[in-house]
């Protein structure tokens, strides 16, 4: 259990930088939803539970060895795969998805713990294995990775499920996958993108595409909250234009200001230096993270904080890329800093082990 | 356990990914430093544009009033509703949208917006001039539910002629023209300026400044707040020389007779215009509201009375029996004759062997000059015309104020003719003949002249030969105060001798008040002068010959007058078109002179007129 020791081991320095980005996410969002004539304005308190609440998860996620988790991931997994399902067939409808649990007052959205259910069971099973996995390894990883995928693009949510292939490409990777493999696995991608063109893709997700090749063909459309995603990062300009002055989220030409974009919120009030500022603490906490890895005591350990960390960098690069229109908008938040409770909790308590692998670095 | 092996396989892989999340971290810094340090201006300014917008203020044009500063030109508000194309998601939609809910045709609205298609997409194009209230309510509402995010209602100041008088001296205005934008760097596009009359003449004065508004909008195009506000100069208000109770006796009288022709009454002593009409007229206020519809303007401009014309100074008529009086001032002040010359009229009389005929047919017996204008007797002036010779006569008509432009402030005026040998051999190329001087001497021929030519005539008689320039302007208030407008200069001065003059105003004055042709213009008290003139159309020959005709061919009427008699306060001229005789015009003229004086005595004025019963049909 929680030896009082092991309190002087918790990084506090990763907290701290985890903590400061859920400051600034919070500041944002009370900077673009605060006006009490809109319906949104108690959103920053809303946030403000979901961080009470991750730290909660994240505090139990540090009572326990981390090992008591991986032990138990096959259960957690299926208990995922089972919210998974619910949703599915029973979860709330929200702009045309099927992707939220109602609790009373709380909507909750499973997907966005499968990421980290994926990263304990993947952890699990090539923490087991010693030496480079094999194919057969490498094909049980991609069905462990793939069944979660597939339930949560039906909902539909590619954005989320996409998520999921960088925890597997993390932990295999770092289990050993051959580096000849990955440049295999890529090259098939290169390939298979012209048929899901074809056929996988849907018609607003082509679009979107096309449309960030080149905006200004649909600048009212799809091209729309690219440019003003530009503009809104470009007028910012070196010291933003103030708290609660951005004129793009506040006079909503942004839209989702407080969720996908808020990054962009970030550049335009606090300008560079802001972002920045921001830059710079998730640059920390990924660095700092993988230095967790490095000085895990076992694979495992290491496995785990990598596949933790590898959609939580996924998702901030991307973010912060389409955030300044610079790739084709997609519904990905921002970890720690958008809104979103369900989010904030997962990613919180996903950091609850990585704080666990290294504070247990030395325990047996 | 982790092996050695494993241990520095993680070591490595671990490390790459540190160098890879720096060097990506790295290039976003740098994209990031780009878009907003490096491109920072340009965007900052897509942002501006994004949410700023500025819109016209429409300075109201100058109040135009009467002498007396009775508004005689005002402003109204109205509302325009237009589509902003720069802030249209779906044109279709929108157009549909909008005929529903102002109910108006779709199809016609989308003829608008495609006339305007080559336009800019800021600019706003104006679907509904004028708009009711409750299209202007409907819109709203709808602004609101953001449903129509594009269209804009603007309040704009609108012209308004309150009564319908004088539409041809105050004229009307209209969106200015590519070429006048073009040409006077203070028009830009989409101004409204003065299309004809003071409007036009005076535009500089009454246009004033357009001010500004620039207002916060979020993304549906809702105003949040105003970032600053200039507003605009009111255009400068314009004093005018008419009076309106004399216009409107003048109006009231053209509507008893219902005959089309022109009026100009003038203070003789510097020209102020005191009355001015054209008819038949139409209504200013159909241009006001940014432009005319084209219906109304089709039926204006095919009109056969060509109601747009301003007969008073775009008419040339033939003067008749009006002219004599300039042919006897020439040859008294040339001293041809005396008042006292006399000519026997037998009811016609032979020159260069052609007959004229006299007007009655039994003739005049012997007349001296007096009697000759209070009987307007033919032989007369044939006689007196044709010893003074043509040259003389030009002379003294054109200092009369006769075959000139007025130089009145209104524009397009045109020039009427007195003809000379000179003229005829420049534009005729033909020799004079002295047959034509008799004909020339009752004003026949090729003699033609403008209406506010021959109130400037009445005026150079009654004020003793000085030929003012009329003109409206009295004064000008650009905000701090009246500012005088001093008359202009007049056009010539040439002393009539006062003894010969009397002789003519006493026939003038026997004309009204004795046994010729202008009883109805007597004004007990107020020694009424003035001569009649009833001119063909058609020559009597040439009205045989037509037989039947829809043509209007009956006569014009003059009526020249001033009053009082010895010392003139007031002069002008009322014409008729196919008014029968001079005599009917004679009506008009004692009512304009009767409201005149009441209104300076401070009598009650006299009610609108009842002409019937001395109307000559």
């Amino acid at each position: 259990m929680f030896e009082r020791r092991l309190y002087y081991h918790i990084d506090w320095a990763l907290l701290i930088a985890l903590l400061a980005l859920c400051a600034l996410g919070v500041t944002m969002i009370y900077s673009t939803t605060a006006d009490p004539t809109r319906a949104m304005s108690r959103l920053y308190v809303t946030q403000l539970y979901g961080i009470v609440l991750g730290l909660v998860a994240m505090v139990f996620m540090l009572t326990l060895d981390y090992r008591t988790f991986t032990d138990k991931s096959h259960l957690i997994y299926i208990g995922l795969l089972a919210l998974l399902i619910y949703v599915l067939f029973l979860g709330n409808v929200q702009m045309g998805a099927r992707r939220w649990i109602g609790f009373r007052g709380f909507n909750l959205q499973p997907s966005e713990f499968a990421k980290v259910g994926v990263a304990l069971v993947l952890a699990k099973f090539f923490g087991e294995n010693r030496g480079a996995p094999t194919s057969t390894d490498l094909a049980i990883g991609v069905v462990l990775t793939m069944i979660p995928f597939a339930l949560i693009a039906k909902e539909p949510d590619l954005g989320t499920a996409v998520t999921l292939l960088p925890v597997f490409l993390a932990v295999a990777y770092l289990a050993g996958m051959k580096m000849r493999i990955l440049g295999v696995l890529f090259l098939a991608l290169l390939l298979a993108a012209p048929i899901a063109w074809k056929f996988a893709l849907k018609d607003y997700q082509k679009s979107r595409v096309t449309t960030f090749l080149d905006p200004s063909q649909d600048a009212k459309g799809a091209g729309y909250q690219q440019i003003q995603a530009r503009i809104t990062v470009g007028s910012g300009g070196l010291t933003g234009k103030g708290f609660k002055q951005g004129t793009q989220g506040q006079l909503r030409f942004l839209p989702v200001a407080h969720n996908d974009f808020i990054f962009s919120v970030l550049a335009e009030e606090q300008g560079f230096a802001g972002v920045l500022l921001a830059l710079g603490l998730y640059l920390f906490v990924i660095l700092r993270t993988l230095d967790a890895a490095r000085l895990a005591k076992d694979r495992l350990g290491s496995y785990l904080v990598l596949g933790v960390l590898a959609s939580f960098t996924f998702q901030v690069v991307y973010n912060i890329t389409m955030s300044a229109g610079l790739a084709p908008v997609k519904g990905l938040t921002l970890p720690l800093m958008s809104y979103g409770g369900s989010s904030m909790i997962a990613t919180l308590a996903g950091f609850g082990l990585v704080l666990n692998v290294r504070m247990r670095r030395f325990t047996n | 356990m982790a092996t050695h092996e494993d241990r520095r396989r993680i070591s490595i892989r671990l490390s790459i990914l540190q160098y890879v999340i720096t060097v990506v971290f790295s290039v976003l810094a740098v994209s990031f430093w780009v878009l907003q340090v490096v491109e920072h201006a340009k965007f900052e300014e897509m942002a501006e544009n994004n949410h700023q917008r500025t819109l016209a203020l429409r300075a109201p044009r100058g109040i135009v009033f009467d002498r007396h500063l009775q508004p005689l030109v005002e402003n109204r508000r109205s509302y325009s509703i237009s589509i902003v194309r720069e802030h249209t998601k779906d044109l279709n939609n929108t157009v549909q949208l909008l005929a529903s809910v102002l109910g108006i045709d779709e199809a016609g609205v989308r003829q608008i917006v495609e006339r305007h298609r080559r336009e800019p997409s800021y600019r706003p194009i104006v679907v509904v001039q004028d708009a009711s209230l409750a299209q202007v309510a409907a819109v709203t509402a709808r602004r609101l539910d953001f449903e129509l995010p594009d269209v804009l209602v603007e309040q704009v100041p609108t012209r308004r002629y309150p009564d319908t008088l004088a539409a041809h001296l105050f004229g009307y205005v209209g969106e200015v023209s590519d070429r006048d934008v073009s040409a006077n760097d203070a028009l830009r596009s989409g101004d409204i300026v003065g299309q004809s009359g003071i409007e036009k003449i005076y535009n500089a004065q009454l246009m004033g400044e357009d001010g500004a508004r620039r207002v916060v909008v979020n993304s549906v195009g809702r105003e949040i707040r105003t970032l600053e506000e200039e507003a605009p100069t009111e255009g400068k208000r314009l004093q005018l020389t008419i009076d309106y109770d004399v216009q409107r006796a003048i109006e009231d009288g053209f509507d008893q007779l219902g005959f089309n022709g022109a009026a100009v009454v003038l203070d003789p002593s510097n020209g102020d215009v005191l009355g001015f009409t054209s008819r038949p007229t139409y209504d200013p206020n159909a241009f006001a509201a940014g432009g005319i519809d084209r219906v109304t303007w089709a039926s204006l401009t095919t009109d056969e009375d060509r109601p747009l014309n301003d007969r008073a100074i775009q008419g040339r008529y033939s003067p008749g029996s009006t002219f004599k009086m300039a042919v006897a001032t020439a040859a008294l002040e040339e001293g041809v004759i005396t008042p006292d010359f006399k000519v026997h009229c037998v009811g016609s009389a032979s020159f260069y062997g052609r007959p004229f005929k006299c007007w009655k047919k039994g003739g005049h017996g012997t007349m001296d000059l007096r009697h000759a204008i209070e009987q307007s007797c033919n032989v007369y002036f044939y006689t007196i015309g044709n010893m003074t010779g043509i040259d003389k006569i030009h002379k003294w008509s054109t200092l009369l104020g006769l075959g000139e432009k007025s130089g009145i402030d209104l524009p397009n005026e045109v020039q009427g003719l007195v003809p000379s040998p000179e003229w005829k051999q420049q534009y005729r190329k033909e020799k004079w003949y002295a047959g034509e001087t008799v004909s020339v001497s009752i004003g026949q021929g090729s003699v033609s002249v403008t209406p506010v030519s021959m109130a400037v005539y009445a005026a150079t008689l009654a004020n003793g030969g000085t030929r003012v320039t009329p003109h409206l302007l009295k004064a000008v208030d650009d905000g701090s105060g009246w500012k005088p407008v001093p008359p202009p200069p007049a056009r010539s001065r040439s002393p009539l001798d006062p003894a010969k003059l009397q002789a003519i105003r006493d026939g003038l004055f026997m004309v009204v008040n004795g046994a010729g042709t202008g009883h109805n213009a007597i004004l007990k008290g107020y020694d009424v002068s003035g001569k009649t003139g009833t001119a063909q159309v058609i020559s009597n020959q040439g009205k045989e010959k037509a037989g039947k005709t829809d043509k209007d061919l009956r006569d014009n009427g003059w009526f020249v007058f001033f009053a009082p008699r010895d010392k003139p306060e007031i002069a002008g001229v009322v014409f008729l078109e196919h008014g029968v005789h001079g005599s009917n015009a004679a009506l008009i003229a004692h009512h304009l002179m009767d409201t005149f004086f009441a209104k300076k005595e401070g009598r009650p004025l006299p009610p609108k007129p009842e002409f019937k019963a001395n109307l000559v049909p």
